[in-house]
């Protein structure tokens, strides 16, 4: 909410006055002195170079065998490996999955420890937040026992309340199963949502609750005042929380890493853009490929930041315009 | 009649009563319910922490730590099998002496000297005799395994020093950006704040070939250098913090002759003690779980780790042994739950800080 | 002010740019000075041992003494547990008996092993001596190892001191003479003698060209066919019906009868035939008898039952120290020599032999691992390194780590009398039918499983994901898969160009 925000206004705002090099600005770039350094080599240096070795064939073990190729990896990568295609699709089915879930679940929690029905809700926010602080290593490595086809407690637990058939290699394959593993994948991101459902909360106390309460007046049930009041008014946070689910989305890495090295099983669907990339960088040292895979994602992800933004006024309702 | 009225406004107040009483029990029902199954996995950890070796080759054994009985009979030990010596019987706990497709032999152990005798039927179906036999030491075990204290060690120190020059370099950087007219400024505020959001990939290649060249891959350098170069989230932090500290003290004293640097020392700085703790904190957290940077920077160097690349480690080496696996994540989590508890309301009123500010 | 930094930018911007090129004109031997990284510890994650005395000795910095000759293990064997405290005792021993050189052990999990020394060797700062490493650890540095025959040479060293076939093994047409041989690990059949008597079934052959006399009395050829049948009737559900009987339960089996363990495509097929992925010219194709041995064990996997697919790879009661052999759930592997090892087998509660190898249309293969020392072009030391290697290569060194890794050595001189050796050392009191791993020598397969294939680790990673797409999904069209699979391979091969 907050750094989206300042982005939109920055873009109305243009800088009418002519630059000043007064001391003011000197000491206010002294100041910024480390960020600009960082910036240069950190950033827009490494970028650059990326975009030159994007044009080489380039392994780092034998680095004296490096040549020129020019748009080759771009062809390549654009029109002919199909990985690539591939794991871009896979990662946008895997967000579609999981960002909506994850913001969902983060939503309802927020909702539900804000309402004055729930006795002791310091503790549940507390408990709900516990989970968000594991090392994520840790997370994956839990849950992938807990949802283990055969003696891992989800399967059992279906199994002994439904009666499906869940535990065993014909039960239900979380893991394994081309149809599942994305679900498996986004439950392993549920103990993070301690983070967002603060945010929310902190989002839903904004409210003032004379709304509620006019609207409570007016005959509205809960349901009501919930589409009417508490979504629009939480749009904002929720549009921050969506712009940077997007990014991390496709910088996921973590869990198909840690659990199958990062060869994309089962049948691939775990092999998103980022494990790709990964895998022709560090692993088969194919620092070019790599270098056009990294631009390539850096380009989906500008599209996609430029789309959320440019639509966002359709949707996004902030009560003050004006800064 | 003013008694009535007053009776029944009484009973209405009463009734009104239960129903929120009762409602309120729904509903933190619930919640309860969610949160149990939220935290079941954790319960599943522990409990396999605690199995045994055993209980995970021996089919049909139980969810809970156990371990099978066994028998020693002529210097070798055989497991227990609970079994009915006619249909209908009983079971009784007997030794398995020799397995048979339709016919096994057993040993009593009430009755060693009798020896083996004969048992007519499938071994297979048969129930092992399990006791339950928790393996605390298991915890024990991966601690020592995976080397936990050296792991603490270089995740603690990584932490805080990477911590140390963010909230440095965020606080300098967030003041400039706070609090002086500078040219392009919002141009440049535009930029630290894309680094944040666009994917980082593309740096990721050449800044790995640096520090390649530069003999740094291999040691911590590469992961903690950058950060005193600051770090968009931070900056955006301090800076809104900063710009919502009033301007009259600054005035003050730079009528009085003090430098900007002085200013921001002496006078913004002790007032921002609630922003610097979010910022320290939250960073703290964010090294404590990073995974990626050590990943490609410390690999091969497995004195290094920190806990997240040597708990993957770990993994790695000893699949096979899953309650090793499992108490090592537990250990992994235990830290970060100990100062969360101590510390949580720092936590929550940091997200509210970062969260509200709009 | 513009005009400036704009100027300052570019000629930042072709910094960076020519570092970046420039690095790629580096010569990769170039030795930069470390002292910030250089990181010659012995410890790793697993590794108890404290007793760091070899490392002490060796951080001394700018020393003008003895020069220290690192030891990169974790390529092949040596990177399990059971091995680390004999390889440290191995390097204590040897820098004790000597005042030049100090020798440093570092141990990386075969996972990581190769991501990490493909970083030394790009940094420059490759270990002097490689080890132990197979075909497959050679190949997939191709043009990373240093031509040994100058120093043979320089040395007078014997080579007729070994098995002229194996040293040939080592030798590459246009790189030389990459390796001199250690040791070799033939395979076999190994397989679980309690479920066997559980069966009332006898044994496997123990020797070659022996037939296999099943429980009626009738003898079979020692085919791949036979191994199919008395797999079925070892592969057990849980009510003790066999996969070759009616009412067999695949849904609840309990116990299998064949693995071809812990290898992979190349290494399966070539139970049926030996061959290469890379034809003549340099494309992709898929020899006929891997398309058998595939078939094979696919209907093995989702109709016949006896070889754990997919699903119940992963399932608990087939995990174990040594994976599902170690477990006692399953009868037979064809496995290496370099298992028949403590770290292994040495706990397991059942007892077990060695077996031929079964054969494929008269023709027996039996796969063959061969393992040596090797030194990077771009060691800092290859002089002390090579003295390291022939000391290695010594009856005397060679003897010790042989008993490590499980080897048969490669020198003539000591292969009589080894295996009783061996088993005083790791399996006191056990007879165990060594003959058949020195016959199976006689069925190597060449081309080796291992040879090379262009973009080595890419090609590997492809028809793994073949190999697990059909472990987990009955029902496929085997065929139809293999072209998919072909096409994917030639366009790696085109790629690599």
């Amino acid at each position: 909410m907050n750094e989206i925000g300042e982005l939109r206004n920055m873009g109305k705002v243009a800088e009418k006055s002519a630059p000043k090099f007064d001391s003011e600005a000197k000491w206010g770039l002294g100041f910024l002195t480390p960020w600009i350094i960082g910036f240069i080599l950190f950033y827009l240096l490494p970028m650059i170079a990326s975009f030159v070795l994007s044009l080489y064939d380039f392994n780092p073990a034998v680095p004296d065998e490096a040549f020129f190729v020019g748009f080759d990896n771009w062809r390549r990568a654009i029109f002919e490996d199909e990985e690539v295609r591939l794991s871009l699709v896979r990662t946008i089915r895997f967000a579609s999955i999981s960002l909506p879930i994850g913001l969902g679940f983060s939503l309802y929690l927020a909702i539900l420890l804000n309402s004055k029905n729930v006795i002791a809700k310091p503790i549940f926010r507390a408990l709900f937040y516990m989970p968000s602080m594991i090392p994520m290593v840790a997370t994956v490595l839990i849950w992938n026992g807990v949802l283990n086809e055969q003696t891992g407690w989800i399967n059992i637990i279906i199994e002994n309340i439904t009666g499906i058939q869940a535990v065993g290699t014909e039960g239900i394959r979380w893991l394994n199963d081309v149809d599942l593993v994305y679900y498996a994948y986004t439950m392993f991101g549920l103990w993070g949502v301690g983070g967002a459902m603060i945010i929310f909360l902190a989002g839903l106390q904004g409210i003032p609750t004379e709304l509620y309460e006019a609207a409570k007046i007016d005959g509205a049930g809960w349901l009501r005042q919930l589409r009417s009041i508490t979504l629009p008014l939480l749009t904002p946070v929720i549009f921050y929380q969506l712009v940077l689910g997007v990014i991390a989305s496709l910088q996921y890495f973590l869990a198909p890493f840690v659990l199958n090295r990062g060869t994309g099983a089962p049948e691939g669907m775990t092999r998103f853009i980022y494990v790709y990339f990964y895998k022709q960088s560090f692993t088969f040292f194919n620092m070019g490929y790599g270098s056009t895979i990294a631009w390539l994602l850096f380009i989906v992800g500008l599209i996609i930041t430029v789309l959320l933004f440019g639509t966002a006024r359709y949707w996004v309702y902030y009560s003050s315009e004006e800064r | 009649m003013a008694e009535a009225n007053k009776k029944k406004a009484v009973k209405r107040i009463t009734s009104k009563r239960l129903t929120d009483a009762s409602k309120k029990l729904l509903i933190t029902g619930m919640a309860l319910m969610v949160l149990i199954v939220f935290l079941i996995p954790m319960g599943y950890g522990i409990v396999t922490a605690v199995k045994t070796d055993g209980q995970f080759s021996k089919v049909g054994a139980p969810w809970w730590p156990a371990s099978e009985g066994q028998l020693l009979f002529e210097e070798k030990e055989y497991d227990m099998f609970l079994v009915p010596l006619e249909d209908g019987d009983i079971p009784i706990s007997l030794a398995l002496y020799k397995k048979g497709r339709t016919v096994s032999q057993f040993v009593d152990p009430n009755n060693i000297e009798a020896g083996p005798f004969e048992w007519e039927g499938n071994w297979r179906g048969l129930e092992r005799d399990w006791a339950y036999d928790p393996q605390w030491q298991n915890f024990s075990e991966a601690w020592e395994t995976i080397d936990f204290p050296l792991l603490l060690r270089n995740t603690f120190l990584y932490a805080v020093i990477t911590t140390f020059g963010a909230v440095l370099s965020a606080s300098l950087v967030g003041f400039g950006f706070a609090r002086f007219r500078i040219p392009f400024k919002n141009v440049m505020f535009l930029l630290m704040l894309s680094t944040v959001i666009l994917p980082n990939a593309v740096t990721l290649i050449p800044t790995y070939y640096l520090f390649l060249r530069l003999g740094w891959v291999g040691t911590w350098l590469p992961l903690v250098i950058p950060t005193f170069f600051s770090w968009g989230t931070n900056v955006f932090l301090m800076r809104q913090f900063f710009m919502s500290i009033p301007r009259e003290l600054d005035d003050a004293a730079m009528i009085d002759g003090a430098n900007p640097f002085q200013v921001f020392w002496k006078i913004i700085m002790p007032q921002s003690i609630p922003a610097l703790t979010a910022v320290a904190l939250f960073h703290f957290f964010y090294a404590w779980n990073d995974f990626f940077g050590p990943l490609i920077y410390l690999a091969g160097n497995p004195e290094k780790f920190p806990i997240t690349v040597g708990l993957t480690a770990f993994n790695n080496l000893y699949s096979q042994s899953t309650n090793l696996i499992q108490a090592a994540s537990i250990i992994s989590v235990i830290i970060p739950l100990i100062v969360f508890i101590f510390a949580q309301r720092f936590f929550m009123q940091g997200i509210v800080i970062t969260g509200v500010e709009k | 002010m513009k005009k400036f930094s704009f100027i300052m930018t570019i000629l930042l911007i072709s910094v960076f740019v020519l570092a970046a090129c420039g690095g790629a004109n580096n010569n990769a031997g170039e030795n930069m000075d470390n002292h910030s990284n250089n990181d010659t510890s012995t410890d790793n994650t697993a590794d108890n041992t404290a007793d760091n005395t070899a490392d002490d000795t060796a951080d001394d910095t700018a020393d003008m003494g003895p020069t220290e000759v690192r030891w990169f293990v974790g390529l092949g064997a040596g990177s399990d547990e059971g091995t680390f405290a004999p390889q440290e005792a191995f390097v204590e021993k040897f820098n004790a008996s000597q005042d030049d050189i100090v020798l440093v052990l570092e141990i990386v999990d075969n996972d990581v092993a190769f991501d990490t020394l493909a970083t030394q060797i790009a940094a420059g700062n490759a270990p002097d001596i490689v080890g132990p490493v197979g075909i497959r650890g050679r190949d997939s540095f191709k043009g990373a190892w240093l031509d040994l025959t100058a120093m043979i040479e320089a040395s007078s060293y014997d080579l007729d001191a070994f098995d002229p076939g194996l040293v040939d093994f080592y030798h590459d047409a246009e790189e030389g003479l990459l390796g001199i041989p250690f040791a070799i690990f033939p395979s076999f059949v190994i397989y679980n003698a309690d479920l066997f008597d559980e069966a009332g079934l006898p044994y496997p052959p123990a020797a070659y060209g022996e037939s296999y006399v099943d429980a009626d009395g009738v003898a079979h050829d020692w085919t791949i066919d036979t191994v199919r049948d008395l797999s079925m009737q070892l592969s057990v559900d849980v009510n003790g019906v066999d996969a070759s009987q009616d009412g067999f339960d695949p849904e609840n089996i309990v116990q299998f009868g064949w693995q071809n363990l812990w290898t992979d495509l190349r290494g399966t097929g070539t139970m049926w035939g030996a061959g290469s992925l890379v034809d003549s010219d340099g494309n992709a194709q898929m020899p006929e008898p891997w398309v058998e041995g595939m078939k094979w064990t696919y209907d093995a996997w989702w109709t016949d039952w006896f070889v754990p697919n997919g699903a119940y790879g992963g399932a608990d009661f087939l995990q174990g120290p040594g994976g599902s052999f170690s477990s006692g759930n399953l009868a037979m592997i064809q496995m290496h020599m370099w298992y028949v090892a403590p770290w292994a087998l040495g706990d397991v509660p059942f007892a077990w032999n060695l077996a031929a190898s079964p054969s494929n249309d008269g023709v027996t293969t039996a796969k063959m691992h061969a393992d040596t020392f090797q030194i990077p072009k771009g060691a800092a030391h290859p002089d002390e390194a090579f003295e390291v290697l022939t000391h290695m290569l010594s009856e005397e060194g060679a003897g010790e780590l042989l008993l490590v890794y499980g080897g048969m050595p490669a020198r003539l001189s000591m292969q009589d009398g080894y295996f009783a050796t061996y088993t005083e050392a790791n399996f006191p009191g056990s007879d165990i039918n060594w003959d058949v791993v020195v016959a199976s020598m006689a069925y190597a397969d060449n081309p080796n499983h291992e040879s090379y294939m262009p973009s080595f680790q890419e090609t590997t990673d492809r028809y793994n994901e073949f190999w697990n797409l059909l472990a987990n999904n009955p029902g496929l069209d085997v065929d139809a898969e293999f072209e998919i699979l072909l096409a994917d391979l030639q366009s790696i091969f085109d790629a690599a160009e």
